[in-house]
């Protein structure tokens, strides 16, 4: 009973005040001691609840930020890990299927180049040939000019297949490059969360150190889309291909 | 059907909307202007007479759905064709974009056949 001493000194001259206004019958004397003692007392009382609140307002933050955590950890990071690998295989396959197009492109050009050089060297060839005299003359011309038209009527529509292939090469080429969106995305999202968890972190820290500032979660508009499908991880009914969004809206009309 | 047509191409991924671009120049398209968000893109619409609208839809800023839906609120764009070219492919967006007023939709990845073939139809252009 350590604390009688200090109890003695905070309520004993009130007490005594007190008790000796109500032998003497006097209300006034002994009602004021009375508000004084609840003076006394209010003041802790409330410092108390203030603090019993603070306690509790901080313990239901840790709850809801250690259940955050939790359910990044189960859920958010398997998926992200998901997310990523599908990533790496994207750009795996967007990478090859340039280099393949790239491989397939160069002899085309190559080939074209060189029978464009043979052509021409045919022309030199021709063109360093004596002038032609008399009639005789004009007739070799033209059987030495033979082979090279001859050579011109191969090479043209080779050259035309070829370019065109080429064309088309570079045409899936350009397409491949739509993995930047698609992978941007994926990342996007898994910056999204890395975000987040820093933030759940920090404010974890934040609450041990006394402080109570949380940070707010921010919500996108319900209308911000999910990003691309990722196998394993996106839930819900989804088109994987064209033709499944054709035959749904040809479905309502369209 | 003109070749003059006027196309605004809106996406976040700079890459994205050259494949677009070079893809419409392949197919003789060759007025093409480029935004990078809805909030871009709206007051482009509003301002500059365009004939065709592309648009993603995860974007931030203003995504394309809501970007759909003001170009459908707005009498002056109400009637612009509008192709969404979108990864968002799960059943209950394609709908919702349906509503929204979409005249087509096209998953990513894309082919350029498939993107020919949804201009074509929308333009009314198919077999031409």
């Amino acid at each position: 009973m350590a604390n009688v001493s200090v109890l003695k000194r905070e309520y004993g001259a009130c007490l005594e005040a007190m008790n000796a206004a109500f032998l003497r019958g006097d209300e006034s004397a002994f009602l004021s001691a009375v508000d004084h003692i609840v003076q006394t007392r209010t003041p802790k009382m409330l410092s108390e609840i203030r603090k019993l609140t603070g306690d509790l307002q901080q313990a239901l933050d840790r709850f809801s930020i250690e259940s955050r955590l939790a359910d990044i950890a189960e859920n958010e990071i398997p998926g992200a890990r998901a997310r990523l690998t599908h990533v790496i295989n994207m750009t795996d396959e967007a990478a090859h299927r340039t280099l393949d197009l790239v491989e397939r492109s160069g002899p085309l050009a190559e080939r074209t180049a060189r029978e464009a050089a043979a052509l021409l060297e045919a022309f030199d060839t021709y063109r360093a040939r004596p002038p032609a005299v008399g009639f005789e003359g004009v007739a070799r011309a033209v059987e030495a000019f033979l082979p090279v038209v001859r050579s011109i009527e191969a090479f043209l529509p080779a050259a035309r297949a070829d370019s065109e292939q080429i064309r088309r090469n570079l045409a899936d080429v350009l397409l491949a490059q739509g993995y930047q969106d698609l992978t941007g995305q994926i990342i996007r999202s898994v910056i999204k969360l890395v975000e987040e968890l820093e933030h759940a972190l920090g404010d974890l820290t934040a609450l041990s150190g006394g402080r109570s500032e949380l940070t707010p979660i921010e919500n996108n508009p319900s209308s911000a889309g999910y990003g691309p499908v990722v196998p394993g991880v996106t839930k819900g009914e989804v088109a994987s291909a064209q033709t499944d969004v054709d035959a749904l809206l040809s479905g309502l009309g369209m | 059907m003109s070749k003059d047509l006027k196309f605004l191409v809106v996406d976040d991924f700079s890459t994205m909307r050259r494949i677009i671009k070079n893809l419409l120049h392949d197919l003789g398209y060759s007025n093409v202007t480029e935004a990078d968000d809805g909030k871009t893109a709206l007051p482009m619409l509003q301002a500059g007479n365009f004939d065709f609208l592309i648009t993603d839809w995860n974007m931030p800023g203003m995504p394309g759905l809501d970007l759909i839906k003001a170009v459908r609120a707005d009498a002056r764009l109400a009637k612009m064709p509008v192709l969404m070219l979108t990864a968002e492919a799960k059943r209950d967006q394609i709908i919702e974009a349906a509503q929204a007023g979409v005249n087509g939709y096209v998953i990513k990845p894309f082919t350029a056949e498939t993107l020919k073939e949804k201009l074509d139809k929308i333009l009314g252009t198919a077999g031409k």
